[in-house]
Protein backbone atom coordinates (compact mmCIF):
# COMPACT_ATOMS: atom_id res chain seq x y z
CA UNK A 1 0.00 0.00 0.00
CA UNK A 2 1.52 3.29 -1.09
CA UNK A 3 0.42 6.46 0.65
CA UNK A 4 -0.80 4.37 3.62
CA UNK A 5 -1.20 7.45 5.80
CA UNK A 6 -3.45 9.13 3.25
CA UNK A 7 -5.65 6.12 2.86
CA UNK A 8 -6.04 5.74 6.61
CA UNK A 9 -6.96 9.40 6.84
CA UNK A 10 -9.45 9.08 4.05
CA UNK A 11 -11.19 6.19 5.83
CA UNK A 12 -11.25 8.37 8.91
CA UNK A 13 -13.06 11.05 6.92
CA UNK A 14 -10.11 13.36 7.36
CA UNK A 15 -8.26 13.11 4.07
CA UNK A 16 -9.47 14.66 0.87
CA UNK A 17 -10.34 12.84 -2.32
CA UNK A 18 -7.07 14.06 -3.86
CA UNK A 19 -5.07 12.46 -1.08
CA UNK A 20 -6.65 9.14 -1.89
CA UNK A 21 -5.67 9.57 -5.48
CA UNK A 22 -7.35 8.49 -8.65
CA UNK A 23 -5.57 5.32 -9.58
CA UNK A 24 -6.76 1.71 -9.52
CA UNK A 25 -5.87 1.40 -5.85
CA UNK A 26 -7.99 4.37 -4.97
CA UNK A 27 -10.99 2.99 -6.86
CA UNK A 28 -10.72 -0.33 -5.06
CA UNK A 29 -10.55 1.36 -1.67
CA UNK A 30 -13.55 3.45 -2.56
CA UNK A 31 -15.48 0.31 -3.35
CA UNK A 32 -14.29 -1.40 -0.17
CA UNK A 33 -15.32 1.61 1.86
CA UNK A 34 -18.69 1.83 0.16
CA UNK A 35 -19.78 -1.80 0.23
CA UNK A 36 -18.39 -2.59 3.67
CA UNK A 37 -20.51 0.13 5.17
CA UNK A 38 -23.58 -1.72 3.94
CA UNK A 39 -22.95 -4.90 5.85
CA UNK A 40 -26.05 -5.92 7.69
CA UNK A 41 -26.03 -5.73 11.47
CA UNK A 42 -28.51 -7.97 13.28
CA UNK A 43 -31.22 -6.00 15.00
CA UNK A 44 -31.77 -6.97 18.62
CA UNK A 45 -35.37 -7.43 19.63
CA UNK A 46 -34.84 -5.46 22.80
CA UNK A 47 -38.06 -6.43 24.49
CA UNK A 48 -37.76 -10.17 24.10
CA UNK A 49 -34.05 -10.03 24.88
CA UNK A 50 -34.83 -8.17 28.08
CA UNK A 51 -37.50 -10.70 28.98
CA UNK A 52 -35.03 -13.46 28.31
CA UNK A 53 -32.38 -11.91 30.52
CA UNK A 54 -34.96 -11.47 33.29
CA UNK A 55 -35.39 -15.23 33.51
CA UNK A 56 -31.62 -15.61 33.70
CA UNK A 57 -31.13 -12.94 36.32
CA UNK A 58 -34.01 -14.35 38.33
CA UNK A 59 -32.09 -17.58 38.59
CA UNK A 60 -28.96 -15.72 39.53
CA UNK A 61 -30.79 -13.84 42.23
CA UNK A 62 -31.98 -17.04 43.82
CA UNK A 63 -28.44 -18.25 44.30
CA UNK A 64 -26.98 -14.93 45.36
CA UNK A 65 -24.91 -15.78 48.40
CA UNK A 66 -24.49 -13.74 51.50
CA UNK A 67 -21.57 -14.91 53.56
CA UNK A 68 -22.11 -15.44 57.24
CA UNK A 69 -19.33 -14.87 59.67
CA UNK A 70 -19.98 -17.17 62.58
CA UNK A 71 -17.63 -18.91 64.89
CA UNK A 72 -17.00 -22.60 64.64
CA UNK A 73 -18.76 -23.13 67.93
CA UNK A 74 -21.87 -21.61 66.56
CA UNK A 75 -21.69 -23.70 63.46
CA UNK A 76 -21.36 -26.89 65.48
CA UNK A 77 -24.25 -25.92 67.71
CA UNK A 78 -26.42 -25.10 64.71
CA UNK A 79 -25.48 -28.36 63.04
CA UNK A 80 -26.43 -30.28 66.18
CA UNK A 81 -29.78 -28.53 66.39
CA UNK A 82 -30.49 -29.21 62.76
CA UNK A 83 -29.72 -32.89 63.18
CA UNK A 84 -31.90 -33.12 66.28
CA UNK A 85 -34.74 -31.24 64.71
CA UNK A 86 -34.61 -33.33 61.56
CA UNK A 87 -34.55 -36.49 63.62
CA UNK A 88 -37.48 -35.29 65.68
CA UNK A 89 -39.54 -34.44 62.66
CA UNK A 90 -38.87 -37.66 60.81
CA UNK A 91 -39.56 -39.76 63.90
CA UNK A 92 -42.44 -37.99 65.53
CA UNK A 93 -44.05 -35.56 63.18
CA UNK A 94 -46.12 -37.85 61.08
CA UNK A 95 -49.12 -35.61 60.73
CA UNK A 96 -50.01 -34.98 57.17
CA UNK A 97 -52.24 -32.04 56.25
CA UNK A 98 -53.94 -30.83 53.13
CA UNK A 99 -55.49 -27.45 52.67
CA UNK A 100 -57.47 -25.71 49.97
CA UNK A 101 -58.02 -22.03 49.28
CA UNK A 102 -61.09 -20.35 47.98
CA UNK A 103 -62.17 -21.71 44.58
CA UNK A 104 -59.82 -24.67 44.85
CA UNK A 105 -60.47 -28.38 45.26
CA UNK A 106 -57.91 -31.12 45.62
CA UNK A 107 -58.06 -34.85 45.34
CA UNK A 108 -55.70 -37.25 47.07
CA UNK A 109 -55.36 -40.78 48.35
CA UNK A 110 -54.95 -41.83 51.95
CA UNK A 111 -52.32 -44.43 52.87
CA UNK A 112 -54.88 -47.23 52.43
CA UNK A 113 -55.91 -45.92 49.01
CA UNK A 114 -59.15 -44.43 50.31
CA UNK A 115 -59.92 -41.37 48.26
CA UNK A 116 -60.56 -37.88 49.51
CA UNK A 117 -61.70 -34.85 47.58
CA UNK A 118 -61.42 -31.64 49.51
CA UNK A 119 -63.75 -28.80 48.60
CA UNK A 120 -62.81 -25.13 48.63
CA UNK A 121 -61.51 -23.40 51.76
CA UNK A 122 -61.17 -26.60 53.77
CA UNK A 123 -58.45 -28.48 55.54
CA UNK A 124 -57.84 -32.02 56.59
CA UNK A 125 -55.15 -33.71 58.65
CA UNK A 126 -54.35 -37.22 59.76
CA UNK A 127 -51.56 -39.29 61.19
CA UNK A 128 -49.66 -41.15 58.52
CA UNK A 129 -47.88 -43.42 60.93
CA UNK A 130 -50.80 -44.85 62.81
CA UNK A 131 -53.16 -44.86 59.85
CA UNK A 132 -53.12 -48.64 59.63
CA UNK A 133 -54.38 -49.05 63.17
CA UNK A 134 -56.54 -46.01 63.40
CA UNK A 135 -58.19 -44.37 60.45
CA UNK A 136 -58.98 -41.04 62.07
CA UNK A 137 -58.89 -37.72 60.36
CA UNK A 138 -59.79 -34.22 61.27
CA UNK A 139 -61.83 -32.16 58.89
CA UNK A 140 -62.54 -28.51 58.75
CA UNK A 141 -64.85 -27.68 55.88
CA UNK A 142 -66.20 -30.03 53.26
CA UNK A 143 -64.89 -33.25 51.79
CA UNK A 144 -66.06 -36.29 49.91
CA UNK A 145 -64.76 -39.70 50.93
CA UNK A 146 -64.55 -42.98 49.13
CA UNK A 147 -63.41 -45.36 51.81
CA UNK A 148 -61.64 -48.65 51.25
CA UNK A 149 -62.88 -51.50 53.37
CA UNK A 150 -60.97 -51.99 56.61
CA UNK A 151 -60.81 -50.63 60.13
CA UNK A 152 -63.27 -48.09 61.36
CA UNK A 153 -62.90 -44.88 59.41
CA UNK A 154 -63.62 -41.77 61.45
CA UNK A 155 -64.01 -38.20 60.36
CA UNK A 156 -63.76 -35.84 63.30
CA UNK A 157 -65.15 -32.35 62.99
CA UNK A 158 -65.75 -29.69 65.59
CA UNK A 159 -69.48 -30.42 65.39
CA UNK A 160 -69.70 -34.15 65.16
CA UNK A 161 -68.08 -37.43 64.29
CA UNK A 162 -68.78 -39.59 61.27
CA UNK A 163 -67.85 -43.24 61.32
CA UNK A 164 -67.94 -45.83 58.60
CA UNK A 165 -66.46 -49.12 57.57
CA UNK A 166 -66.27 -48.78 53.86
CA UNK A 167 -68.47 -46.49 51.88
CA UNK A 168 -68.82 -43.20 50.08
CA UNK A 169 -69.95 -40.12 51.84
CA UNK A 170 -69.69 -36.38 52.00
CA UNK A 171 -69.11 -34.33 55.13
CA UNK A 172 -69.75 -30.63 55.23
CA UNK A 173 -68.89 -28.74 58.37
CA UNK A 174 -69.16 -24.97 58.22
CA UNK A 175 -70.20 -22.27 60.67
CA UNK A 176 -73.59 -23.24 62.12
CA UNK A 177 -73.89 -25.94 59.53
CA UNK A 178 -73.12 -29.65 59.61
CA UNK A 179 -74.20 -32.08 56.96
CA UNK A 180 -73.44 -35.67 56.09
CA UNK A 181 -74.54 -37.31 52.87
CA UNK A 182 -74.28 -41.04 52.44
CA UNK A 183 -73.73 -42.17 48.87
CA UNK A 184 -72.97 -45.82 49.49
CA UNK A 185 -72.90 -48.23 52.41
CA UNK A 186 -73.73 -47.22 55.93
CA UNK A 187 -72.52 -44.17 57.84
CA UNK A 188 -72.70 -43.64 61.58
CA UNK A 189 -72.96 -40.02 62.70
CA UNK A 190 -72.34 -39.05 66.32
CA UNK A 191 -73.69 -35.69 67.22
CA UNK A 192 -74.11 -34.22 70.66
CA UNK A 193 -73.81 -37.61 72.38
CA UNK A 194 -76.41 -39.31 70.23
CA UNK A 195 -75.69 -41.60 67.36
CA UNK A 196 -77.62 -42.36 64.25
CA UNK A 197 -77.11 -44.45 61.20
CA UNK A 198 -77.39 -43.18 57.69
CA UNK A 199 -78.02 -45.48 54.77
CA UNK A 200 -77.55 -44.84 51.09
CA UNK A 201 -79.36 -41.77 49.80
CA UNK A 202 -79.89 -40.31 53.27
CA UNK A 203 -78.77 -36.98 54.60
CA UNK A 204 -78.11 -35.81 58.11
CA UNK A 205 -78.15 -32.08 58.58
CA UNK A 206 -77.81 -29.72 61.53
CA UNK A 207 -78.51 -26.06 60.99
CA UNK A 208 -77.92 -23.60 63.82
CA UNK A 209 -77.72 -26.53 66.23
CA UNK A 210 -81.10 -27.92 65.15
CA UNK A 211 -81.49 -31.13 63.17
CA UNK A 212 -83.49 -30.61 60.02
CA UNK A 213 -85.31 -33.14 57.90
CA UNK A 214 -84.05 -33.60 54.42
CA UNK A 215 -85.68 -35.70 51.78
CA UNK A 216 -83.68 -38.49 50.16
CA UNK A 217 -81.52 -37.71 47.21
CA UNK A 218 -80.66 -39.78 44.20
CA UNK A 219 -77.27 -38.66 43.02
CA UNK A 220 -74.27 -40.98 43.03
CA UNK A 221 -71.70 -38.43 44.10
CA UNK A 222 -71.75 -34.85 45.37
CA UNK A 223 -72.40 -32.24 42.70
CA UNK A 224 -69.39 -30.20 43.73
CA UNK A 225 -67.16 -32.94 42.36
CA UNK A 226 -68.45 -31.93 38.94
CA UNK A 227 -67.98 -28.22 39.59
CA UNK A 228 -71.44 -27.52 40.84
CA UNK A 229 -72.86 -26.83 44.28
CA UNK A 230 -76.30 -28.20 44.91
CA UNK A 231 -78.71 -27.43 47.73
CA UNK A 232 -81.91 -28.87 48.98
CA UNK A 233 -83.84 -26.68 51.39
CA UNK A 234 -80.70 -25.09 52.73
CA UNK A 235 -80.71 -21.72 54.54
CA UNK A 236 -79.81 -19.00 52.09
CA UNK A 237 -76.86 -17.73 54.13
CA UNK A 238 -75.13 -21.11 53.77
CA UNK A 239 -75.67 -20.96 50.02
CA UNK A 240 -74.06 -17.53 50.00
CA UNK A 241 -71.18 -18.76 52.17
CA UNK A 242 -70.60 -21.64 49.76
CA UNK A 243 -70.66 -19.23 46.86
CA UNK A 244 -67.98 -17.12 48.52
CA UNK A 245 -65.86 -20.23 48.98
CA UNK A 246 -66.09 -21.19 45.34
CA UNK A 247 -65.53 -17.75 43.86
CA UNK A 248 -63.15 -15.24 45.27
CA UNK A 249 -65.96 -12.77 45.90
CA UNK A 250 -67.53 -11.13 48.92
CA UNK A 251 -71.30 -10.99 49.02
CA UNK A 252 -73.26 -8.35 50.83
CA UNK A 253 -76.98 -8.89 51.30
CA UNK A 254 -79.45 -6.03 51.44
CA UNK A 255 -82.91 -6.66 52.80
CA UNK A 256 -82.66 -10.35 52.12
CA UNK A 257 -83.97 -13.03 54.45
CA UNK A 258 -80.85 -15.04 55.24
CA UNK A 259 -82.76 -17.96 56.66
CA UNK A 260 -85.17 -18.64 53.85
CA UNK A 261 -84.63 -22.06 52.35
CA UNK A 262 -83.05 -22.48 48.98
CA UNK A 263 -83.25 -25.42 46.65
CA UNK A 264 -81.14 -25.34 43.55
CA UNK A 265 -77.58 -25.35 42.40
CA UNK A 266 -74.89 -23.17 40.94
CA UNK A 267 -71.94 -23.81 38.68
CA UNK A 268 -68.34 -23.16 39.74
CA UNK A 269 -67.26 -22.21 36.28
CA UNK A 270 -69.01 -18.95 35.62
CA UNK A 271 -69.74 -16.40 38.30
CA UNK A 272 -72.50 -14.66 36.38
CA UNK A 273 -74.41 -17.82 35.65
CA UNK A 274 -73.88 -18.89 39.22
CA UNK A 275 -75.13 -15.59 40.59
CA UNK A 276 -78.19 -15.76 38.42
CA UNK A 277 -79.00 -19.27 39.60
CA UNK A 278 -78.93 -18.24 43.24
CA UNK A 279 -80.74 -14.91 42.89
CA UNK A 280 -83.46 -15.21 40.25
CA UNK A 281 -85.40 -18.09 41.93
CA UNK A 282 -85.75 -15.93 45.03
CA UNK A 283 -86.59 -12.82 43.03
CA UNK A 284 -83.35 -11.19 44.00
CA UNK A 285 -80.95 -9.22 41.90
CA UNK A 286 -77.25 -8.55 42.14
CA UNK A 287 -74.58 -6.02 41.28
CA UNK A 288 -70.89 -6.89 40.85
CA UNK A 289 -68.40 -4.29 41.92
CA UNK A 290 -64.86 -5.64 41.65
CA UNK A 291 -64.48 -8.28 44.34
CA UNK A 292 -67.76 -7.38 45.97
CA UNK A 293 -71.24 -8.42 45.05
CA UNK A 294 -74.38 -6.84 46.39
CA UNK A 295 -77.47 -9.03 46.44
CA UNK A 296 -80.71 -7.14 46.93
CA UNK A 297 -84.43 -7.51 46.69
CA UNK A 298 -85.61 -6.88 43.20
CA UNK A 299 -88.24 -4.16 43.27
CA UNK A 300 -88.76 -3.80 39.57
CA UNK A 301 -91.97 -3.22 37.71
CA UNK B 1 -27.75 8.50 32.74
CA UNK B 2 -29.72 11.51 33.89
CA UNK B 3 -29.23 10.40 37.46
CA UNK B 4 -25.64 11.08 38.45
CA UNK B 5 -25.55 8.12 40.78
CA UNK B 6 -27.75 5.49 39.25
CA UNK B 7 -27.99 2.25 41.11
CA UNK B 8 -27.75 -0.71 38.77
CA UNK B 9 -29.15 -3.03 41.41
CA UNK B 10 -32.47 -1.25 41.06
CA UNK B 11 -34.46 -2.98 38.41
CA UNK B 12 -35.80 0.08 36.57
CA UNK B 13 -32.28 1.52 36.35
CA UNK B 14 -30.92 -1.75 35.08
CA UNK B 15 -33.73 -2.11 32.57
CA UNK B 16 -33.12 1.35 31.23
CA UNK B 17 -29.40 0.74 31.01
CA UNK B 18 -30.10 -2.51 29.22
CA UNK B 19 -32.48 -0.98 26.71
CA UNK B 20 -30.08 1.87 25.99
CA UNK B 21 -27.03 -0.26 25.39
CA UNK B 22 -28.06 -3.71 24.25
CA UNK B 23 -28.06 -2.89 20.54
CA UNK B 24 -24.66 -1.21 20.62
CA UNK B 25 -23.22 -4.01 22.71
CA UNK B 26 -24.62 -6.57 20.33
CA UNK B 27 -23.12 -4.71 17.34
CA UNK B 28 -19.80 -4.60 19.09
CA UNK B 29 -19.88 -8.34 19.76
CA UNK B 30 -21.09 -8.96 16.23
CA UNK B 31 -18.16 -7.12 14.62
CA UNK B 32 -15.86 -9.22 16.69
CA UNK B 33 -17.31 -12.67 16.25
CA UNK B 34 -19.27 -12.13 13.04
CA UNK B 35 -22.13 -14.30 14.19
CA UNK B 36 -25.55 -13.11 15.20
CA UNK B 37 -26.45 -15.87 17.68
CA UNK B 38 -23.06 -15.88 19.33
CA UNK B 39 -23.08 -12.10 19.59
CA UNK B 40 -26.40 -11.98 21.42
CA UNK B 41 -25.30 -14.82 23.68
CA UNK B 42 -22.14 -12.98 24.67
CA UNK B 43 -24.05 -9.80 25.31
CA UNK B 44 -26.71 -11.48 27.42
CA UNK B 45 -24.07 -13.21 29.49
CA UNK B 46 -22.25 -9.95 29.98
CA UNK B 47 -25.44 -8.27 31.17
CA UNK B 48 -26.10 -11.10 33.60
CA UNK B 49 -22.59 -10.65 34.92
CA UNK B 50 -23.18 -6.93 35.27
CA UNK B 51 -26.38 -7.64 37.20
CA UNK B 52 -24.57 -10.02 39.51
CA UNK B 53 -21.96 -7.39 40.19
CA UNK B 54 -24.34 -4.46 40.18
CA UNK B 55 -23.27 -3.36 43.63
CA UNK B 56 -19.59 -3.31 42.75
CA UNK B 57 -19.80 -1.53 39.41
CA UNK B 58 -20.04 2.23 39.41
CA UNK B 59 -22.79 3.44 37.12
CA UNK B 60 -20.44 5.70 35.17
CA UNK B 61 -18.19 2.73 34.45
CA UNK B 62 -20.97 0.29 33.66
CA UNK B 63 -20.73 0.70 29.92
CA UNK B 64 -17.01 0.10 29.75
CA UNK B 65 -17.46 -2.80 32.18
CA UNK B 66 -19.96 -4.27 29.78
CA UNK B 67 -17.70 -3.85 26.76
CA UNK B 68 -14.74 -5.35 28.60
CA UNK B 69 -16.86 -8.28 29.74
CA UNK B 70 -18.06 -8.97 26.21
CA UNK B 71 -14.47 -8.85 25.08
CA UNK B 72 -13.28 -11.27 27.76
CA UNK B 73 -16.16 -13.60 27.17
CA UNK B 74 -15.38 -13.61 23.50
CA UNK B 75 -11.76 -14.48 24.18
CA UNK B 76 -12.75 -17.15 26.67
CA UNK B 77 -15.42 -18.85 24.61
CA UNK B 78 -13.44 -21.77 23.34
CA UNK B 79 -15.19 -22.64 20.14
CA UNK B 80 -16.19 -19.78 17.91
CA UNK B 81 -18.92 -20.24 15.43
CA UNK B 82 -18.36 -19.52 11.80
CA UNK B 83 -18.20 -15.90 10.79
CA UNK B 84 -21.22 -15.14 8.61
CA UNK B 85 -21.70 -11.68 7.26
CA UNK B 86 -24.33 -10.40 4.88
CA UNK B 87 -25.13 -7.20 3.13
CA UNK B 88 -28.19 -5.23 4.05
CA UNK B 89 -31.14 -5.88 1.73
CA UNK B 90 -30.99 -2.64 -0.18
CA UNK B 91 -27.33 -2.02 -0.73
CA UNK B 92 -26.91 0.54 -3.50
CA UNK B 93 -24.26 0.01 -6.12
CA UNK B 94 -21.40 2.47 -5.96
CA UNK B 95 -22.48 3.87 -9.29
CA UNK B 96 -26.24 4.08 -8.96
CA UNK B 97 -26.86 5.20 -12.54
CA UNK B 98 -24.97 2.46 -14.22
CA UNK B 99 -27.37 -0.34 -15.05
CA UNK B 100 -25.03 -2.07 -17.47
CA UNK B 101 -25.40 -5.80 -16.72
CA UNK B 102 -21.69 -6.35 -17.04
CA UNK B 103 -21.00 -3.66 -14.45
CA UNK B 104 -23.61 -5.11 -12.08
CA UNK B 105 -22.13 -8.57 -12.40
CA UNK B 106 -18.65 -7.27 -11.69
CA UNK B 107 -19.89 -5.38 -8.69
CA UNK B 108 -21.68 -8.40 -7.27
CA UNK B 109 -18.52 -10.39 -7.64
CA UNK B 110 -16.59 -7.66 -5.89
CA UNK B 111 -19.11 -7.59 -3.06
CA UNK B 112 -18.96 -11.33 -2.52
CA UNK B 113 -15.19 -11.30 -2.48
CA UNK B 114 -15.13 -8.39 -0.05
CA UNK B 115 -17.47 -10.15 2.34
CA UNK B 116 -15.27 -13.22 2.33
CA UNK B 117 -12.19 -11.09 2.92
CA UNK B 118 -13.79 -9.34 5.90
CA UNK B 119 -14.83 -12.69 7.33
CA UNK B 120 -11.18 -13.74 7.12
CA UNK B 121 -9.87 -10.77 9.10
CA UNK B 122 -8.83 -11.31 12.70
CA UNK B 123 -11.48 -10.35 15.27
CA UNK B 124 -9.61 -7.19 16.27
CA UNK B 125 -9.10 -6.10 12.69
CA UNK B 126 -12.71 -6.78 11.80
CA UNK B 127 -13.95 -5.00 14.88
CA UNK B 128 -12.04 -1.82 14.13
CA UNK B 129 -12.79 -1.94 10.43
CA UNK B 130 -16.55 -2.44 10.90
CA UNK B 131 -16.85 0.09 13.70
CA UNK B 132 -15.33 2.55 11.29
CA UNK B 133 -17.35 1.47 8.26
CA UNK B 134 -20.76 0.60 9.65
CA UNK B 135 -20.98 2.99 12.56
CA UNK B 136 -18.85 5.66 10.91
CA UNK B 137 -16.73 6.02 14.00
CA UNK B 138 -13.40 7.82 13.93
CA UNK B 139 -10.25 6.09 15.09
CA UNK B 140 -10.20 8.29 18.20
CA UNK B 141 -13.73 7.21 19.17
CA UNK B 142 -12.98 3.56 18.54
CA UNK B 143 -9.85 3.80 20.67
CA UNK B 144 -11.88 5.29 23.52
CA UNK B 145 -14.53 2.66 23.25
CA UNK B 146 -12.10 -0.25 23.21
CA UNK B 147 -9.88 1.37 25.78
CA UNK B 148 -6.76 1.14 23.61
CA UNK B 149 -4.54 3.77 22.04
CA UNK B 150 -5.39 5.41 18.74
CA UNK B 151 -2.15 4.01 17.38
CA UNK B 152 -3.37 0.48 18.02
CA UNK B 153 -6.62 1.19 16.23
CA UNK B 154 -4.73 2.61 13.25
CA UNK B 155 -2.48 -0.42 13.22
CA UNK B 156 -5.47 -2.80 13.08
CA UNK B 157 -7.19 -0.68 10.46
CA UNK B 158 -4.10 -0.49 8.31
CA UNK B 159 -3.57 -4.26 8.52
CA UNK B 160 -7.23 -4.84 7.68
CA UNK B 161 -7.04 -2.55 4.63
CA UNK B 162 -3.89 -4.26 3.40
CA UNK B 163 -5.50 -7.69 3.63
CA UNK B 164 -8.66 -6.55 1.94
CA UNK B 165 -6.72 -4.78 -0.81
CA UNK B 166 -4.66 -7.91 -1.40
CA UNK B 167 -7.84 -9.83 -2.27
CA UNK B 168 -8.27 -7.66 -5.33
CA UNK B 169 -4.72 -7.76 -6.59
CA UNK B 170 -5.63 -9.28 -9.91
CA UNK B 171 -8.31 -6.80 -10.79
Amino acid sequence: MQNEKNILNWFNREGSQEDLGADKDARIFEKIAHYASHIDVPKVDVESALANIKTRTAQVEKVKVRRLHVSRYYKMAVAAIVVLALGYFTLFNTTKSYQTDIAQTIHFNLPDQSEVTLNANSSISFNKKSWKEQRDLELNGEAYFKVEKGQKFTVITSQGKVQVLGTQFNVKERDDYFEVHCYEGLVAVSYNGSQLQLSKGKTFRIVNGQPSDVTDFGTLAPEWLSDESSFKEVPYKEVIAEFERQFDLKIEMKQVDENQLFTGSFTHNNKNTALKSITIPLQLSYKIDGKNVIVYKYEGN
Amino acid sequence: METPKGNLCKEPTFNEFYTTHVQAASNFAFYKCGNQAEALDLVQEAFVKLWENCAKVDFSKAKSYLWTTVNHMFLNSVRHQKVVLNYAKETPYIDRDNQNPEFLLEEDEFKAKLLEAIEDLTPSQREVFLLNRIEGKKYREIADELDVSQKTVEKHMSAALKLLRAKFDNI
